[in-house]
């Protein structure tokens, strides 16, 4: 190619504390084309996707622009470069009219509403962005929204776009409206880099594919043209870091008993789609029920819904045949329903408390007469919970922020089996772990299910699914679209009915 | 928390410390007399309070006294206090307070500090020893001013812009009157009350108001200029308060004004002999704490001097009746003068006034 | 291009906020220099004039601490709020609602003994402050309208309700026409202490140490963290947060309630306008100098109440108003902004390519 590339970012290394976000991460996007970047929640893509947009400086790596070196004091100095991107969460004034979002913050010093308001629609026009400049944001929806988002970056004569999961918030007739503006801007000789995990959308919106995983590109420049959906699939989940065998149980799970049981569930998000939808499960008392499926298909709200953080709007759970209700998050631990959540700190963990606080957290209510707690109980529970775990702490009154990942890990799920319970909700509770720290949650799980607990499994790691399930559910769109037993998949099936062929993707 | 806790509280100690041997260094200076003075709002540059600082500097130069003043210092609040006590430890033996709202405070201090002298300005409590209270029949030169605002007026529509219905200010308003209407038997008075002694934006949004409905003289009782402003910029006339405005203002005609300087003067002095007795010393344009200057333009100049002159010498009473009040009734009758204590209690307006008198 | 940027540090800085503060208060102690020597003072006098006043003796204590009674109330209710991420811009309207609270107990019990009548009024008070929060407290909770609005707002309204009580139906019928509220009873007075301390202190004191307790001892103070540190986490522990933004909020302005009962009874004779005094904006300052931690506003309250006396002091000894105020300004000013550096470091940024890629 004679042209040097539109976007170069080469060997970029972003540490935080305690993770390493890109390790070595390489992106080549040629001038005029749509770029799909693919991986994992967590491979590092928001990452590197802001270090591009000068939101993040690498610690290590280079960033080039047409073959020109560029270092990003800030987003404003990416903007100049001609790098904006458009985020999940659109930044935009609801009260102002479509025109004056798109100039905000970079209209001429004197005003002319209509000039500016005949140049967006000038704009808008030339790349087949329909929308009125005059109507007020909050009218909109969520899809135009999403225009005026795009809008703002061609109104400031961007060239490298970012889309970061652009069609989330779509309905499948705006995401395929979505497609042709991509399409148009690409024609204009604009790089569009977008973020995805939908890899039909994929396949028919883009012209190449960087993969990411564990912070480094593992496929660079794919055409997609190449590619089919299982292949990506297979690039985005890779092989496994740990060598999981299948574990060998003591204690053959009985599905016959279940103590967790979920009927007809369905849950809407704000905007009113279904991300979980009519969803029936059962787990049985020692019996480890995997889910997989590509991220953000409605894992989840699953998990949240069962343990009583997202109200369901129809359907019900059930724990040893004892409807749960409407009851709250608290209720449900002590009835014996314990939940890892998928967010450590932020959720399960709160990151400015110390070790003992957290781990107080299911027990406080108890621990202490009347209004007091008790804190020698609780650094006595604390202690134990250390011990048996074998966390790592820098003492108890540490702040929970300077533990490792494992530790955190440990910690959190070493809580919720503190209270004894029945049935154990853990969502991703291996991801981002260190190898020691991966096969010290394993273990745990697997010998608490010997135990009799019942345990739903919700993984994107599918060696470990293949490892420590006796059944797995493979969720897409919000259903269960398949289930197999562990015992004799696949690889290559799960990953298929993860990814769906086209046939299989129409609506029932 | 413990150790940082440690940390302030030993930087505390060592301050206090240092404080403490470096300090008292030539406080409470011997039998030598001081005065202070307390103003509730900045001295700036016209209104009361510039007033009281100028009556304070022309004190100093007339009586060799040091004296030193603190300003912004809010009514029933901590300031007050903190800086009484502070005058007093520093050896202020000589302490006037000229705000109204001080005057509890200023009692209790009176109290606890036989020693030390307090005079209060425009209030109305004293006791024995070392408190007594200041005030200026303004109500004389506001009468000589509404002379002159009734005959400069055409539209025979006045307007005053008025802070709070207080008797002070009613007197004023119901003195002004009366001077007008003296010279001028149709015109009448329009009261816009503001509810806030200072506030440039509210002055001027009354002032406009005043206009609006046809005055084409303004006068005020508020510490701003902004009526002075909004009547120069509709081109009215403007009648002042507190100190000469006319270089401030435009279409300025005259002002009723303070000077302190002759009675802080007097005070400081009987403290400074040891002949101080407290009394509610109510001074009017004689003992020169009030006046007005003449403008000699003015087609009444002559009777307003006449009226000074008269006034000065004791031969004529602004509330002398028969007085009307603004129902009609008669309010003083015929060859009856009010006495002070029914003026300092003036809580209706007299007829010729339009507007409520309760606010 | 070269600039200067924040970047978060990965740690805090070790040591924390009290050597932040204390070494943003000394640089902004030796750019006042500069300003002090331009007006014509010397530094080291006026400094040590300040420490004098505010620590230098037993009266220099009373003084400080009667003034770190208001600010650590209103900083303690402005924090409680703040540890859960609520930020009550209202406590100044709070304390006025908690002094008409006191001042209508005193109005109904005119004739009860002291010791009933002082803790009716400070009850009386509380509930004040408290039912003003709890308009905020429940469109917070059951709207989400966002609260630093609401009781931004509420201080005005409160505002306007004084001015009517007093102005109107409880202006003093012996007041010869001033508006003002009648004198409380002699027996509802807060007995001294020391100097110009009284037993306020000892409440405040004992609310500020109580609360800390209580805060970090008791399940609500453990809940109130969790949720502090994060929402989603206090949800998923099963804590209702609507629950608890409503008890928050409205305990929140029952605290700024006692504030203003405090005041009252302690430094008031009658319930006066400005009885809030802008403690409870300060309030904002103590609770963010305290990180928001109800067990550090007790030190930021002292700290505050010395620059709040020490500039009063200097202003009594001839330093004018308007460089005094810089000057406190510019000490808190300099104090939270130093805070700011425990958590961010300045780095260079630079546009120009290579610069910047070490790190």
């Amino acid at each position: 190619m004679s042209s040097p590339p539109a976007v170069e970012l080469t060997n970029i290394w972003k540490r935080f504390p305690g993770v390493i976000a890109n390790a070595g991460a390489e992106l080549r996007v040629q001038p005029g084309t749509v770029h799909a970047v693919l991986g994992e929640n967590g491979a590092g893509k928001t990452t590197l996707m802001n270090v591009l947009a000068g939101v993040y400086r690498p610690d290590e790596g280079t960033v080039l622009l047409d073959g020109v070196e560029h270092v990003f004091g800030s987003p404003a100095d990416a903007l100049d470069a001609g790098v904006a991107m458009v985020h999940q969460e659109f930044r935009l004034i609801p009260t102002f009219t479509v025109a004056e979002n798109v100039a905000l913050g970079s209209a001429p010093p004197v005003l002319r509403r209509r000039e500016i308001e005949e140049q967006v629609a000038d704009l808008a026009k030339r790349f087949g962005l329909q929308t009125d400049p005059r109507r007020e944001v909050w009218h909109l929806s969520m899809g135009e929204r999403q225009r005026v988002e795009i809008l703002k970056a061609l109104w400031r004569d961007a060239t490298i776009l970012i889309l970061d999961e652009p069609t989330a918030v779509l309905t499948p007739a705006e995401a395929n409206e979505l497609g042709r503006i991509v399409a148009a801007m690409a024609a204009d000789g604009r790089s569009i880099i977008f973020i995805s995990h939908k890899l039909d959308e994929v396949t028919r919106f883009c012209d190449e594919a960087t993969v990411l995983r564990g912070g480094a590109t593992v496929a660079a420049s794919l055409p997609v043209s190449s590619l089919d959906a299982p292949t990506l699939a297979e690039l985005m989940v890779g092989e496994s870091t740990l060598v999981s065998q299948r574990r060998v149980r003591n204690n053959p799970a009985d599905p016959d008993q279940p103590v967790l049981s979920v009927r007809h569930m369905t849950v809407h998000d704000i905007h009113g789609i279904a991300t979980v939808d009519d969803v029936s499960l059962e787990i049985g008392s020692g019996e480890i029920v995997g889910i997989a499926g590509v991220a953000g298909n409605g894992q989840r709200p699953l998990a949240d819904a069962i343990a009583g953080l997202a109200t369901p709007t129809q359907g019900s759970v059930r724990l040893e045949g004892d409807e749960l209700g409407g009851a709250g998050p608290n209720v449900r631990t002590d009835a014996g329903l314990s939940y890892v959540p998928e967010d450590r700190i932020g959720v399960g963990l709160a990151p400015r408390l110390s070790v003992t606080e957290n781990a107080m957290m299911r027990t406080y209510r108890t621990m202490g007469a009347g209004p007091m707690v008790d804190f020698g109980d609780a650094r006595r529970h604390c202690e134990q919970l250390i011990d048996e775990f074998n966390v790592k702490t820098g003492g108890l009154d540490a702040p929970i922020a300077g533990l490792s990942g494992g530790n955190l890990q440990r910690l959190l799920v070493g809580r919720e089996l503190a209270t004894s319970p029945k049935a154990l909700v853990a969502a991703q509770p291996t991801r981002g772990l260190d190898v020691q720290g991966v096969a010290a949650i394993q273990e745990v799980l697997v010998a608490q299910a010997e135990a009799g607990l019942g345990i739903l499994l919700i993984s994107e790691d599918l060696e470990e699914l293949l490892a420590l399930s006796d059944r797995i559910l493979v969720m897409r769109e919000g259903r269960i679209v398949a289930e197999f037993d562990a015992e004799t998949a696949t690889r290559a099936m799960v990953g298929e009915a993860m990814a769906g062929s086209a046939s299989k993707r129409e609506p029932a | 928390m413990t150790r940082s806790l440690k940390t302030l509280l030993s930087l505390l100690a060592v301050l206090g410390l240092v404080a403490a041997a470096c300090g008292s260094d030539d406080d409470a200076g011997g039998g030598d007399t001081k005065a202070a003075f307390v103003m509730v709002a900045p001295v700036g540059d016209a209104g009361w309070n510039f007033m009281h600082d100028q009556g304070r500097q022309a004190a100093e130069a007339a009586t060799g006294v040091e004296t030193a003043f603190v300003e912004a210092i809010p009514e029933g609040g901590a300031e007050f206090d903190d800086a009484v006590q502070q005058f007093i430890d520093d050896g202020y033996n000589v302490i006037f307070t000229t705000s109204f709202g001080y005057m509890d405070a200023t009692e209790a201090f009176a109290a606890d500090n036989p020693d030390v002298v307090f005079e209060h300005i425009s209030g109305y409590k004293m006791n024995d020893t070392n408190f007594g209270n200041t005030f200026g029949r303004m109500y004389q030169p506001r009468y000589i001013a509404g002379m002159a605002a009734g005959a400069a007026t055409e539209s025979n529509k006045i307007g005053y812009v008025a802070a709070f219905p207080f008797p002070e200010v009613i007197r004023g308003i119901n003195a002004f009157t009366l001077g007008v209407r003296r010279v001028n038997p149709d015109a009448e008075v329009e009261v816009a009350w503001t509810a806030t002694w200072f506030d440039p934006t509210v002055e001027g949004n009354a002032a406009q108001a005043l206009l609006d409905a046809g005055a084409d003289v303004l006068t005020m009782h508020q510490d701003s200029t902004a009526t002075g402003q909004a009547a120069t910029d509709a081109g009215a006339t403007f009648v002042g308060y507190h100190s000469d405005m006319s270089s401030q203002v435009g279409n300025y005609l005259t002002a009723p004004v303070w000077n302190w300087t002759d009675r802080y003067t007097d005070v400081i002095n009987a403290a400074k002999d040891g002949t101080y007795t407290p009394e509610s010393w109510w001074g009017g344009m004689a003992d020169g704490v009030v006046d007005i200057e003449i403008p000699s333009e003015s087609p009444v100049a002559a009777e307003m001097q006449q009226v000074k002159d008269q006034i000065i010498a004791g031969e004529f009473d602004v509330f002398e009746g028969e007085i009307l009040a603004q129902d009609g009734s008669v309010m003083v009758a015929a060859g009856e003068k009010l006495d002070d204590g029914a003026m300092l209690g003036m809580t209706t307006f007299v007829e010729g006034v339009i507007g409520s008198a309760e606010g | 291009m070269i600039g200067l940027t924040l970047q978060r540090r990965e740690q805090p800085l070790p040591g924390g906020q009290v050597r932040a503060v204390l070494a943003g208060a000394f640089i902004a102690l030796l750019a006042g220099a500069v300003l002090l020597l331009l007006s014509g003072s010397n530094p080291v006098d006026v400094y040590l004039r300040m420490a004098d006043a505010a620590f230098g003796s037993e009266r220099a204590w009373s003084n400080t601490l009667s003034r770190a009674v208001p600010l650590g109330l209103a900083g303690l209710a402005v924090a409680v709020a703040g540890s859960m991420g609520l930020w009550n811009i209202g406590a100044e309207g709070q304390i006025i609602a908690g002094a008409i609270g006191g001042a209508w107990v005193a109005r109904v019990l005119p004739d009860a003994d002291g010791v009933i009548l002082i803790p009716a009024m400070l009850i009386g008070a509380v509930i004040g402050g408290g039912l003003l929060a709890v308009i905020p407290a429940v469109l917070r909770a059951q709207l989400g309208v966002n609260e630093i609005i609401t009781t931004l707002m509420l201080n005005e309204v409160i505002l306007r309700v004084v001015r009517y009580l007093v102005n109107g139906i409880w202006k003093d019928p012996g007041g010869s026409g001033f508006p003002q509220a009648p004198l409380l009873p002699d027996q509802s007075a807060l007995p001294g202490l020391f100097g110009r301390a009284n037993i306020g202190l000892l409440i405040a004191a004992a609310v500020l140490i109580g609360f800390g307790y209580f805060a970090s001892r008791s399940k609500w103070g453990y809940e109130l963290r969790l949720a502090g540190s994060s929402e989603k986490t206090a949800e998923y522990a099963g804590i209702s947060l609507r629950t608890k933004i409503m008890t928050v909020l409205t305990l929140s302005g029952a605290i700024a309630g006692l504030a203003g009962g405090i005041e009252l009874t302690g430094s008031s004779s009658r319930l006066v306008e400005g009885v809030a005094n802008g403690w409870g904006f300060a309030g904002i300052i103590v609770a963010a100098l305290a990180l928001m931690r109800p067990s550090g506003v007790a030190l930021v309250a002292v700290f505050f109440g010395a620059v709040q006396v020490g500039g009063l002091a200097i202003q009594v000894s001839g330093v004018s108003a308007s460089i005094a105020n810089i000057l406190q300004a510019m000490i808190l000013f300099g104090a939270l902004a130093a805070g700011v550096f425990t958590e961010y470091k300045l780095v260079r940024s630079s546009r120009s390519p290579r610069a910047a890629v070490a790190a």
